[in-house]
């Protein structure tokens, strides 16, 4: 009698079991595979270890969705493969000759293409610009970067086709964010998402945010399973030539792992963001890798905090003796198989560098002398340097990615030869880039070495963590200038270049900027980190650009 | 004269006195005739020596200097004569890492452990003890941690004791401060079991007349609970300690290979399956040889564990 | 039996809230969620200040939890970044059933998690019924046919499988049929998500993908309760009733799954009840191995981006679980057993 009810309980629990699983779970009806034979509708496969926060491009900071802007979204311009910009909303760029850009640089006039429209076939106007600039600054909405309207005065529409924006004082980056690139913001629709803030007082909790049916670019959004995948369809009303791909498919997958596994059987057809220990086995299953210079490299800042920093960094020899005594060429060709070059500052490759800079050589006999120069000898021949009674030991942190990790405990090594002691650490990434206010180690200066990756805003030389103003202090606890280094020469020189609107006059300065950071050693760089992204053979016209790296979309085509 | 000197003919005679019964045997010895018979718990011990020796005695073969050589030249190669276990992504010899590694991850489970011991003796003790309202403020707090499956609550804290501890330097090598984090993370989240065994043990042995004896003769509390009581429930005791040792060496394995466990270079076994995952078809002696010592020593715990039990209580049903 | 349930509810009250105080505390330390953002370079130290200010976290810890507890519509709140709190809150705290927004997305925290429950929920309920259905075939058979060859095999392997680590059954479980299967040319199992999604989310496609996930879920657990129903199956069938059983000459299966089973079986039910925080442990590195877009997962990433809100809520939804799943154990066990009684 009792035993029928636990059997029964047992039988039930397996019923319900089965029929659980027998039955779909409550979602949507399934995607039945289409009637039409494929031949007929191309879809192109993505393969993202990442998956989306959310699909607003003001509220992300995620590349995963940021790369995706040419897809589903519109800005001023796109930038192409040799990071020129392309006009895209507008007609064309402004510059001081056409008028679209003032005489004392501040006043930029964008003059809006007549064909223009959204999915739905409402037309976009200025009217879209100029709601998007105040979603951007409305205080109820927690956007992820203000920049750079917050440096504007205002943003005004005379008229349906032109927006003129007011900076306070001429800003030389806005090529790369004005409405334009991936930090900069792509455009919301005025007429969805109005009555969205009108009601709630803030487009944080809009639909629109996760299923942006209204879009203004080539595809249109039409899902999106959370954990599962993501599905963008050509945009039949698109102003623009009709892509000749039909549908965009993206799925997400755990890690690189099975990111490369899917590439390889060809069950995807574009991947990103994968180790370059991949790249062989990749392109030997005939994925073709394609590079985009979004102005990353991977380098060393160097502590020169002058309270907190140790008092061995502040002498050039020292840093210097690190740089000749780390064979960094070596590190690129084996763990990331030659497929990147040891960079000298993170301008190379562009006409902003000093031309005359070539990366620091391996040199273990320079460092040594170096630091002999500099007083720090091995007197107990226990293998480490000291002076004063203070051993040279630097604290050398970074985050928890396997190459960095590997990173770490080869330059150890190496460095060790030249007796200088490394001691490792190493974080989450959520951790390590904390800010000064919750004591994140690349923050407080408690580091000696930091290593991460960082570009400036690509294609704009321009960056902030150079800035005195950015130190991070008990007054100043957000600032992300990790090196802690102030002099009033270097500073003079970034605040000038922020305003020289003229390309010649900026490179100049540029030249000097990079220099110093060269020959100072404030910054020793490791390897240079392009994107790179797989596309399977099927996928044709495929061109990358560095800022915006799918500006071509609506050319790829797949081969059959 | 009392010679003991056994007449030959009859039997019954030549029982004397003091043979009629063998000498008593003490707790241990008796244990460890019962699991001297179990032989899968003997099995555990060689296995388990076996395995000790490798971790430490390996430092006679190769020097730390040896785990921790780069060789980025030579990354990545599987199993040969030179590198019986391969390298790894920088060359690093495998055979090496998993014998330091081992210290480690051996020293975890057997500090972690202690950790737990401690605290759970002390908590289930003192419930078990007084009963009443502090027996149930404590157990009331029992639960609250028992509540939070251990993955979470292990994951959570050990994001957030993170960074806490700096690098130590010990008997002249150089440990992330990340391991002391982990034994402390797995101690106090490991606990609860303890504690309720202790407890339940405490709560039937306190009304026992040799409790009520010692407290006629004036016997502190301290006294009545450490050197009565305790001793007496010492069984369950023994054999979950035994057993938590398994599951602290898992539970370090599962926290690296989310990628929160003990920080690199400082390598354990669960830390060098960490990265391992990305080369599962490319590069298998990567994770095989770390996964291999981990499930060995945590069986060769268990079948301990085991025959322990057996030995110790052959009534005792624990689950 | 009633006073009994509800006392212990009772009792669980002051428990969740100290649990939800003690992680909310722990949550505080674990990063900055506004770091970086999920973006790859440090946020601009202006929008640090300012999101940092619009998302609350520049209050004190405790007069967060306090909003988090009982939402800040009676307080006000700075918006526009003066210093001067002007505009009332919107939240209503957990207490009127409003668990916030998340910090990564800005999505109701019980949409985030309701998207991805029903997933875990499959592969948990699944994991459930094959643990208990195979266990019980596996034990039955094992102590039935005591020293045996077969029995031998079975015990030295829920050993083995019961002490290795879920992760590396999982690994090796995909080396074997996933990676080396299609190596050799033989239909091979999936190893990433729910379903293809070009075939859709069908039920075939489900239970395919199913397969390696709740065999790796499963394996350890079937191990653990074998041995034990063999060890509680042997020990009822030595008892006297068993043996009065058979004396009267009552057909063996009778004796087997009537009378031994039924009183060897009893604790395993409320074993299984209390292992619902095991198998909700088990799912984390489970979920993250093989891609099931389940609850684990969810738990992983938003523990990375330091999302308070979505954290608290799962942690906070499987505690009064685990609480509910603890009594429904003891009230279970009283009513299957009669000698038990609470008071």
């Amino acid at each position: 009698m009792k035993n029928r009810r636990l059997f029964s309980f047992l039988v039930s629990l397996v019923v319900i079991a089965a029929f659980l699983a027998a039955c779909t779970p409550a979602a949507p009806a399934t995607e039945e595979p289409t009637a039409e034979p494929t031949a007929e509708r191309k879809v192109a496969t993505f393969i993202w270890t990442q998956e989306y926060d959310t699909l607003n491009p003001l509220y992300t900071n995620m590349w995963f969705v940021t790369v995706l802007y040419p897809i589903y979204t519109c800005q001023a311009w796109w930038f192409d493969d040799q990071n020129n910009p392309v006009p895209y909303l507008v007609t064309e760029i402004p510059s001081k000759d056409n008028g679209g850009i003032s005489e004392d640089g501040r006043i930029i006039t964008l003059k809006l293409r007549d064909d223009i429209q959204w999915s739905d076939a409402t037309p976009i106007t200025s009217a879209d610009f100029k709601f998007t600039y105040d979603m951007v600054m409305a205080d109820g909405n927690a956007v992820s970067s203000r920049a750079p309207f917050d440096l504007t005065e205002s943003l005004e529409t005379p008229d349906e086709r032109t927006v003129v924006v007011t900076f306070t004082e001429p800003f030389a980056p806005w090529l790369a964010r004005l409405f334009a690139g991936q930090s900069g913001a792509a455009l919301l629709p005025a007429h969805i998402l109005q009555p969205v803030f009108d009601e709630n007082g803030t487009i944080d909790t809009a639909e629109w945010n996760k299923a942006p049916t209204v879009g203004c670019g080539p595809f249109v959004f039409q899902e999106w399973e959370s954990g599962s995948f993501a599905r963008f369809v050509v945009n039949e009303n698109y102003w623009g030539p009709r892509p000749k791909i039909d549908e965009l498919f993206f799925r997400f997958v755990p890690d690189d792992a099975s990111q490369v596994a899917a590439l390889k059987a060809g069950d995807g057809d574009v991947g990103t963001f994968f180790a370059m220990s991949d790249m062989p086995e990749l392109e030997a299953a005939g994925v073709v890798i394609m590079k985009s210079l979004s102005g990353y490299n991977e380098g060393w800042y160097i502590n020169q905090h002058p309270e907190k920093g140790n008092p061995a960094l502040q002498d050039v020899r020292v840093r210097q003796a690190l740089a000749y005594g780390f064979n960094r060429q070596k590190l690129v060709d084996d763990l990331l198989l030659g497929r990147a070059a040891v960079p000298a500052t993170d301008w190379d490759n562009t006409s902003w560098e000093d031309p005359s800079i070539e990366p620091y050589t391996y040199d273990p006999e320079k460092a040594k002398a170096l630091l002999e120069e500099a007083g720090w000898v091995d007197s107990n021949g226990d293998g480490v340097r000291e002076k004063d009674g203070v051993d040279l030991v630097l604290k050398y942190g970074t985050t928890n990615r396997e190459v960095r990790q590997d990173t770490q405990a080869v330059a150890q090594q190496e460095l060790a030869e030249v007796g200088i002691k490394l001691e490792l650490l190493s974080f989450d990434s959520d951790i390590f880039f904390a800010s000064y206010a919750e004591d994140g180690p690349s923050a407080n200066f408690s580091l000696d070495i930091i290593e991460y990756s960082d570009s400036p805003d690509a294609p704009d030389p321009n960056s902030v963590v150079w800035r005195c103003a950015e130190i991070p202090s008990d007054e100043n606890p957000a600032g992300v200038n990790p090196t802690g280094f102030c002099d009033e020469e270097f500073e003079a020189l970034w605040a000038k270049q922020e305003t020289q609107v003229d390309v010649a006059e900026r490179q100049q300065t540029f030249h000097q900027i990079t220099k110093m950071i060269f020959e100072k050693a404030f910054w020793i760089g490791l390897w240079q980190d392009p994107d790179y992204f797989g596309f399977s053979s099927r996928i044709i016209n495929v061109k990358m650009s560095g800022a915006t790296p799918f500006f071509n979309v609506v050319e790829w085509d797949i081969a059959q | 004269m009392e010679e003991t000197v056994p007449p030959s003919s009859s039997p019954i005679a030549s029982l004397l006195p003091d043979e009629l019964e063998a000498p008593p045997l003490s707790l241990g010895q008796l244990t460890w005739r019962r699991f001297r018979r179990h032989k899968m718990a003997i099995f555990g011990v060689v296995t388990l020596v076996f395995m000790v020796f490798y971790a430490f005695g390996g430092m006679l073969f190769f020097s730390e200097a040896d785990a921790n050589h780069t060789e980025t030249g030579a990354r990545l190669q599987p199993p040969s004569a030179e590198h019986p276990f391969g390298t790894d992504t920088i060359g690093r010899d495998i055979l090496a890492r998993t014998i330091y590694g081992g210290q480690i991850s051996i020293m975890i489970g057997l500090t972690a452990m202690l950790v737990e011991l401690f605290i759970g003796v002390s908590i289930g003790s003192l419930a078990g003890f007084f009963g009443g309202k502090v027996d149930s403020f404590l157990m009331r707090f029992t639960e609250a941690v028992l509540v939070i499956p251990q993955i979470f609550l292990l994951l959570v804290m050990a994001k957030y004791f993170a960074q806490s501890i700096p690098n130590i330097e010990m008997l002249g090598r150089t440990f992330s401060g990340s391991v002391v984090v982990i034994i402390f993370v797995i101690g106090i989240t490991t606990w609860p079991y303890l504690a309720r065994i202790v407890r339940s043990s405490f709560l039937s042995m306190k009304e026992n007349d040799f409790v009520l004896a010692a407290r006629a003769t004036g016997a502190s509390t301290r006294d009545i609970i450490l050197r009565h009581i305790l001793p007496n429930s010492i069984a369950p005791i023994i054999v979950a300690g035994t057993l938590s040792v398994a599951a602290a060496i898992t539970l370090e394995a599962y926290i690296s290979f989310l990628g929160m466990g003990v920080r690199p270079p400082t390598a354990t076994w669960g830390n060098m399956l960490e990265g391992a995952y990305n080369y599962i078809d490319t590069a298998w002696w990567l994770w095989f040889f770390p996964g291999m010592l981990i499930a060995l020593i945590v069986l060769a715990i268990n079948f301990i564990g085991d025959g322990l039990r057996d030995a110790l209580d052959p009534h005792s049903r624990a689950v | 039996m009633t006073r009994y349930i509800i006392r212990r509810l009772l009792q669980a009250i002051p428990l969740l809230f100290i649990i939800s105080l003690i992680i909310f505390i722990m949550m505080q330390n674990m990063g900055d969620p506004v770091a970086t953002m999920g973006g790859r370079r440090v946020t601009r130290s202006e929008d640090r200040i300012r999101l940092t200010r619009q998302l609350g976290l520049d209050k004190p810890v405790i007069v967060q939890y306090l909003y988090w507890l009982v939402g800040n519509d009676w307080a006000k709140t700075d918006m526009d970044g003066d210093g001067v709190a002007e505009t009332p809150g919107k939240r209503k705290g957990v207490l009127r059933g409003d668990f916030g927004l998340s910090l990564v997305n800005r999505k109701p925290v019980t949409q985030v998690i309701g998207e991805r429950l029903p997933n875990t929920l499959l592969l948990m309920l699944v994991a459930e019924a094959i643990i208990i259905s195979v266990a019980l075939l596996v034990g039955i058979y094992s102590a039935l046919h005591q020293y045996t060859a077969l029995d031998n095999v079975i015990t030295t392997s829920t050993f083995i499988f019961y002490s290795m680590p879920v992760f590396f059954f999982a690994l090796l479980a995909m080396y074997i049929f996933a990676v080396n299967f299609k190596a050799w040319g033989l239909p091979y199992l999936p190893t990433v998500g729910m379903f293809e999604p070009e075939a859709g989310k069908s039920a075939s496609q489900v239970a395919w993908h199913m397969i390696l996930p709740v065999a790796t879920l499963s394996f350890g657990f079937i191990a653990g309760y074998s041995r034990y129903i063999r060890s509680t199956m042997l020990e009822a069938m030595g008892q006297d009733y068993i043996r009065t059983a058979k004396a009267k000459g009552l057909p063996r299966p009778q004796i087997v799954y009537i009378h031994a089973l039924k009183n060897a079986a009893l604790p395993i039910v409320t074993l299984i009840a209390l292992d619902l925080p095991f198998l909700l442990g088990g799912a984390i590195v489970t979920e993250r191995i093989f891609g099931w877009p389940g609850m684990g997962r969810l738990f992983l990433d938003h523990v990375d981006r330091s999302d308070t809100p979505v954290v608290m809520g799962i942690l906070m939804m499987i505690a009064v679980a685990v609480i509910i799943f603890q009594i429904i154990a003891d009230v279970l066990y009283a009513w299957l057993d009669p000698r038990i009684h609470y008071k």
